[in-house]
């Protein structure tokens, strides 16, 4: 199994909306896949679909080899899934409900369970209900991870907490990591902390994948582009399909060149001649602003 | 925690990064020979960066001949000899134009658009030179130290 997720051309309805469009996605086994994409790009959607909450209106999706839609409990013990909207019986305490789905993980590590339940701090004397929603996501990322799963998804898992809670969380999470074929499956919005767990990205957007690679190679594709033009030199009007939100300010301009290379620095040159001309390397969430804003068609290298 | 100073900033490859900030640590003498260094599990969790990349940064650095993998010890800093990354004549002058081309260059081109002179800026470097000797308790530039 060379991909621990993958799906082919899979479409997703609500009614006559498309919330994910023809997705044709690959996961690597042993990476961690970030999707990303902004708002209602079809990210809670695609993952629902993986784990069969929801069916595919159309096009397949294998998780682990298998197909989504024949995905039983023995396969969804060995996948881990954290979400924000999940629901978690609030009258039980921390303690009741790890003896609650023990049994139902015949790969539950209960030393793994104690040392994540001491990192995080939990009480487990303490009922989710009087929970804050961090503390609850570390309760949900307990559960989640003490079956060593060989796939982990998490869904929004860093929204809306303090740094701290999310250090515990990331730790927890790279806790499993010596695990030959172990991978992760993410969408969140936190682009630093992305950046540095990520070793694979999707950028989904109205449904489609506009950009599936190794962070590595996309990081390095992207430069933030600063020209200064001598007095009087004209802007040029035919510029390539991958220079993203051009603008000029008198003798500045400034472009996001998302296909970086020895030959992209010649055309700058040759489409400013004479100019001042400064190449900047971008974060992940810069170059994330870059894509959402121009959704013009970018051929990736990477993308099937 | 770790027994060099980083803090990672984002836009920045984080190998280069660390390999910097190890780097920095084993020239100024704030990692000597023999000193274990982190597996790459727990430079993982401590950095939180992704276990693949914990291990390219493990693998420069030994590569570097900055860190040995020493059979049921674990990686340790190695009795670090100046140069000693390049092995051939030809990797010492792909070291030495790798100097003088990425970092001599824009030194240069940064202090004449200041208007820093020659004698300043070489005053500069000898400061910074012996800051390594005399501070081996010092952070590198950017680099908060960790708890």
């Amino acid at each position: 199994m060379d991909h621990a997720i993958e799906t082919d051309r899979l479409t997703c309805r609500y009614g006559r909306t498309r919330a994910v469009d023809e997705l044709t996605l690959h996961a690597p086994a042993g990476s961690i896949y970030a999707l990303l994409g902004p708002n209602g790009a079809g990210k809670t959607t695609t993952l629902k679909t993986l784990l069969n909450l929801r069916s595919p209106a159309s096009g397949t999706a294998r998780v682990l080899g298998v197909d989504s839609r024949a995905l039983g409990p023995a396969d969804l013990a060995r996948i881990g899934y954290v979400s924000e909207n999940q629901h978690i019986p609030s009258n039980l305490t921390i303690g009741e409900i790890e003896a609650f789905c023990r049994p139902w993980y015949p790969t539950w590590d209960a030393a793994l369970a104690n040392e994540l339940r001491e990192r995080f701090g939990l009480d487990p004397r303490a009922r989710i209900k009087a929970l804050s929603r961090g503390t609850r996501l570390k309760v949900q990322c307990l559960l989640a991870l003490a079956p060593r799963p060989r796939l982990l998804i998490l869904d929004e898992p860093f929204s809306g907490l303090d740094p701290v809670v999310r250090d515990d969380l990331t730790t927890g999470v790279l806790s499993l990591a010596d695990r030959d074929g172990w991978s992760v499956l993410l969408t969140s919005h936190e682009m630093d902390d992305v950046e540095r767990l990520a070793d694979h990205v999707g950028f989904l957007a109205g449904g489609r994948l506009i950009v599936e690679e190794p962070m590595e190679s996309l990081l390095a594709r992207f430069r933030r582009v600063e020209v200064a033009m001598p007095d009087g030199a004209a802007v040029p009007t035919q510029r390539p399909a991958n220079w993203l939100g051009f603008s000029v300010d008198g003798r500045a301009a400034r472009f996001v060149e998302s296909q970086a290379s020895a030959d992209a620095e010649a055309a700058w040159r040759a489409a400013f001649p004479g100019a001042t001309i400064a190449a900047h390397p971008m974060s992940l969430r810069d170059v994330f602003v870059a894509l959402t804003r121009s959704m013009a068609p970018l051929a990736s290298g990477a993308a099937r | 925690m770790l027994p060099f100073s980083i803090a990672l900033r984002p836009g920045e490859p984080v190998v280069d990064q660390v390999v910097y900030a190890v780097t920095w640590a084993v020239v100024s003498g704030q990692l000597r020979a023999g000193d274990r260094f982190p597996s790459v599990r727990a430079l993982s969790q401590e950095l939180k960066v992704n276990p693949n990349t914990a291990q390219r940064i493990v693998a420069l650095l030994v590569e570097a001949g900055l860190l040995a993998v020493e059979p049921g010890i674990g990686t340790v800093v190695t009795a670090h000899q100046p140069g000693a990354g390049a092995s051939t004549a030809a990797a010492r002058r792909a070291d030495l134009t790798e100097l003088r081309n990425r970092l001599a260059e824009p030194l240069v081109v940064e202090a004449r658009r200041i208007g820093v002179s020659l004698a300043d800026l070489v005053e500069m470097v000898r400061a910074q030179w012996k800051s390594l000797d005399a501070a081996p308790r010092a952070a590198p530039r950017g680099a908060e130290p960790r708890e």
